[in-house]
C-alpha cells in the first residue's frame, strides 16, 4: 500500500493535453495557410502569428515535460515552473483567440478547448504541489 | 508659427470614407432625386412609384459573405397587398460556415484601400509608382522589323519574296507615298514584286531650292540596293532616261542622260527638281535583284510655286523576258483580260517553239465593241478586250445596199467580228510564258449555217452574221485555292442567206458578237493520306520445329 502522491488526474490531463495540443497545432498552421490564401493576409501580419504558434509550441512541450517529470518524480520546482510556463501559454492562447490577425470561428473553438484545458490543469497542479510540499 | 502650419497641410489627404452601412447602400440608385425602376433601395421613391414596380433588381445588400454574423438589408416587393408595396427589413445574417470570420483586427481586411490624393509633397513618389509611358513611336523601330522578317539563321541563304521590303545598304527602298494626308512621307519601303504608283505633295520653293534632298535626283540615286537581303553584294540604281517638263507641261527627252542634274536657282526659278521616278528593278527567278534603273522627270518651279506633285512609281520585270502583264498567277484573276497569242506563219511545231504574242497590242483575246450610233462600218477598229469571267454581248447593224456584193461584204464582217489578227492559241493560266506551248489552247473553229429551204437553184450567199466565243475554264489545283484555268475555247460563226435585193431597196442586219465563260470544273476529289498499315514480320525461323 505505497503512499502515492502523484496525482494520476493530473497524469492523464498531460497525456491528453499532448494529443490534443498536436492536433491544436496542425489545425492553427493549417488555418493560418487557408486565411493567407482566402483573404488578404499582409507579411507585417503573417509573420508575428507564426512566430507566436512556434513559440506557442516549444512552450507546450516544455510545460508538458516538466509537469509530467514533476507529477512522476513528486518534485515541486519542476511542478511550479511548468505552473509558471502556463501562464505565458495562456497569453498566447488568448492571443490566438482575441488578437489574431483573423479569428475564425474554429479558432474560437480549439482556443476555448485549450484554455478550459489549460485552467484545469493549473487546478490540478497547484493541489499536487500542495500535497507534495 | 510656420512649422506647424506646414506641417499640418503635409498630412496625406484621402478621399471621402466609405459607406458601410447596408441601410444606406444602394447600387442600383443611379439617376439623382429620381426614382430608378425596379429600384427598391432609392430613398428617391415613394409608396406610390413602389406600387408601380415588377421587381426587385437588388434584392439584399449584405457586408462580405465570410463573416459570421453580418447586418443585411433585404427588400422585397409584396405583390399580394393592393397597391403592391416594398418590404424593408433588416435581419442579422449568420454564416453556417465553422470557418466564418469572428473578428478582424486588420482594418483593411475586408474592403479596398482608399487611394491616396496626389498633393504637391507626394506627387514625385506617386508618379514614380504608377506613372509610365503609354506609346513609344521611335523611328529606329525599323530595325525590329527586319529582324523579325528574317529570322536569324546564319546557315539560311535569303531570298527575296514576294512583298518583303527591298533593302538598300542603310535601309529600304523608299517610295515616297502620301499618308493621311497628300504630303509625302519618305518611309514607304517598296515591296519585291510589288508594282506600286503613288503621288504626293512636297512643300518646296524658290528660297529652299538647294535644301529639300528630296527633289534632287541625288536622294534617289544615292542608295545602292542589296541583290539579296542581308548580303553585301550591291546593284547601283542607274539613270535610264531623263525626261525634261517645262512650266506648261510640255515634256522633251534629253539626251545625255548619265549627267546628274542637281537643283539650281536659274533666273529666279528653282529647275532640275525632281518631279517623278519610275523605278524598273530586274530580278532573277531566285529572288535576286540584277538591275535597277530610275526614269526622271524634271521640272522647274518658279517664285510663286509652294508646292509641287511628285509621282512615283515602280515595275519588277524577269531578266531575259519582256515585260508582259499577268492576268493571274496562275488561274486567271476575274475581271483581267484573257491573254493570246498566234503561232508565226511556217514554223513547225516541236515541243520549244516560241509563240509569237501580238494579236494585239496587249496580246488579248478582243471583242467587238458596240459603238454609240450602232453602225458597224462607221466604227470599224474599235475592239474591247475580253475579260475573264465576264460574258459580253456586243453588235452593231448593218445597212446592206443592192449594190454590195458577196464576197466583200463577207470579208467584211468577218473583220468586223473577229478583228485584225484573231488569235490562234489563248494562254490556259494567267501567267502562261510563250515558251510554254503546252500551256496554249487552240481555238476551235465551228461554222454553223442556217439552211434555208430556197426555191431557185442560186446557191444563197452566206454572210456571218454572229460569233460567239464560248471559253470553257474548270477549277484547278487545291480545294481551298483554287485556280482559273482555260480548257477549251470554241469560236462559232453563224452565218445566213442574204438573199438578193431589188435594187434601191437596203436592208439593217444586225451584227453580234458574244462571249460566254462556262465553268466546266469536275467536282472536286479530296485526297487523303494512305491509311497507316500495321507491319508486323515474324522472325525467320518462328515456326521452328514444323516449317
Amino acid at each position: 500500500n505505497s503512499h502515492q502522491l502523484s496525482s494520476l488526474p493530473l497524469q492523464i490531463l498531460f497525456y491528453v493535453n499532448g494529443i490534443y495540443y498536436t492536433f491544436y497545432f496542425l489545425a492553427t498552421l493549417a488555418m493560418i495557410v487557408y486565411k493567407s490564401q482566402v483573404f488578404s493576409y499582409p507579411d507585417d501580419f503573417l509573420a508575428p502569428d507564426l512566430t507566436l504558434l512556434f513559440i506557442m509550441a516549444i512552450l507546450e512541450v516544455l510545460r508538458l515535460h516538466l509537469g509530467s517529470k514533476g507529477n512522476l518524480t513528486e518534485e515541486e520546482v519542476p511542478l511550479g515552473l511548468s505552473l509558471a510556463i502556463t501562464v505565458g501559454s495562456v497569453i498566447l492562447s488568448v492571443y490566438f483567440l482575441v488578437w489574431q490577425t483573423y479569428v475564425l470561428k474554429a479558432d474560437v473553438i480549439i482556443n476555448t478547448v485549450l484554455l478550459l484545458t489549460y485552467g484545469l490543469e493549473s487546478v490540478l497542479k497547484v493541489t499536487a504541489i500542495t500535497a507534495f510540499v | 508659427p510656420p512649422e506647424i502650419h506646414s506641417a499640418s497641410r503635409a498630412r496625406v489627404r484621402s478621399g471621402p470614407a466609405p459607406v458601410t452601412d447596408v441601410a444606406k447602400l444602394c447600387v442600383c440608385d443611379l439617376l439623382v432625386a429620381q426614382c430608378d425602376v425596379n429600384c427598391c433601395c432609392d430613398p428617391d421613391c415613394n409608396a406610390a412609384d413602389f406600387s408601380l414596380f415588377t421587381t426587385c433588381s437588388v434584392p439584399v445588400v449584405t457586408g462580405d459573405s465570410h463573416l459570421c454574423s453580418q447586418k443585411a438589408a433585404t427588400y422585397s416587393l409584396d405583390v399580394e397587398a393592393n397597391p403592391p408595396e416594398r418590404i424593408f427589413k433588416l435581419i442579422d445574417q449568420v454564416n453556417p460556415s465553422v470557418f466564418c470570420i469572428h473578428a478582424t483586427n486588420y482594418e483593411q481586411a475586408l474592403s479596398f484601400p482608399s487611394p491616396e490624393i496626389p498633393t504637391s509633397e507626394n506627387f514625385d513618389q506617386l508618379l514614380k509608382r504608377f506613372g509610365s509611358a503609354a506609346f513609344s513611336a521611335e523611328p529606329d523601330s525599323w530595325d525590329a522589323i527586319t529582324d523579325a522578317q528574317n529570322p536569324s539563321d546564319a546557315n539560311e541563304t535569303y531570298r527575296y519574296k514576294y512583298g518583303v521590303p527591298v533593302q538598300t545598304v542603310d535601309m529600304f527602298l523608299r517610295l515616297p507615298s502620301p499618308v493621311v494626308s497628300s504630303w509625302c512621307s519618305d518611309m514607304n519601303p517598296a515591296g519585291f514584286l510589288v508594282n506600286q504608283a503613288t503621288k504626293c505633295t512636297r512643300s518646296i520653293s524658290v528660297e529652299k531650292c538647294g535644301d529639300v534632298e528630296a527633289v534632287s535626283m541625288l536622294f534617289y540615286l544615292n542608295s545602292s540596293i542589296l541583290t539579296v537581303p542581308k548580303s553585301s553584294q550591291m546593284v547601283n540604281v542607274t539613270v535610264h532616261s531623263v525626261t525634261f517638263q517645262s512650266l506648261n507641261g510640255t515634256r522633251t527627252l534629253l539626251n545625255g542622260s548619265d549627267v546628274l542634274r542637281l537643283p539650281m536657282v536659274l533666273d529666279e526659278l528653282c529647275v532640275n527638281i525632281v518631279l517623278g521616278v519610275s523605278y524598273h528593278i530586274t530580278y532573277t527567278d531566285t529572288g535576286e535583284i540584277i538591275e535597277a534603273a530610275a526614269s526622271f522627270v524634271l521640272g522647274a518651279i518658279n517664285k510663286e510655286a509652294l508646292s509641287i506633285q511628285q509621282s512615283f512609281e515602280i515595275s519588277f520585270t524577269q531578266v531575259d523576258t519582256k515585260p508582259v502583264p499577268l492576268s493571274g498567277n496562275p488561274g486567271y484573276v476575274v475581271g483581267l483580260p484573257v491573254r493570246a497569242g498566234f503561232r508565226p506563219q511556217g514554223y513547225p511545231f516541236p515541243v520549244l517553239a516560241a509563240l509569237f504574242l501580238n494579236s494585239n497590242k496587249y496580246n488579248q483575246l478582243t471583242i467587238l465593241q458596240s459603238a454609240s450610233n450602232q453602225d458597224c462600218l462607221a466604227a470599224q477598229g474599235a475592239r474591247a478586250p475580253v475579260l475573264f469571267g465576264y460574258n459580253i454581248i456586243s453588235g452593231c447593224k448593218l445597212r446592206i445596199t443592192a449594190a454590195m456584193k458577196c464576197q466583200p461584204l463577207t470579208q467584211t464582217l468577218l473583220d468586223l467580228l473577229k478583228g485584225q489578227n484573231f488569235p490562234e492559241y489563248v494562254a490556259s493560266f494567267g501567267n502562261s510564258q510563250a515558251q510554254d506551248v503546252l500551256e496554249w489552247v487552240p481555238i476551235t473553229h465551228l461554222y454553223i449555217s442556217e439552211q434555208i429551204t430556197s426555191n431557185t437553184f442560186q446557191s444563197p450567199c452566206q454572210i456571218p452574221v454572229l460569233l460567239e466565243i464560248e471559253v470553257k475554264w474548270t477549277k484547278y489545283g487545291s480545294l481551298v485555292n483554287p485556280q482559273a484555268r482555260i480548257v477549251n475555247v470554241t469560236a462559232s460563226i453563224t452565218t445566213t442567206a442574204l438573199r438578193p435585193l431589188p435594187s434601191g431597196r437596203e436592208r439593217i442586219i444586225p451584227v453580234t458578237s458574244s462571249v460566254v465563260f462556262t465553268e466546266v470544273s469536275s467536282p472536286a476529289e479530296p485526297g487523303y493520306k494512305a491509311w497507316p498499315t500495321i507491319n508486323i514480320k515474324l522472325p525467320f525461323d518462328f515456326f521452328f520445329p514444323f516449317v
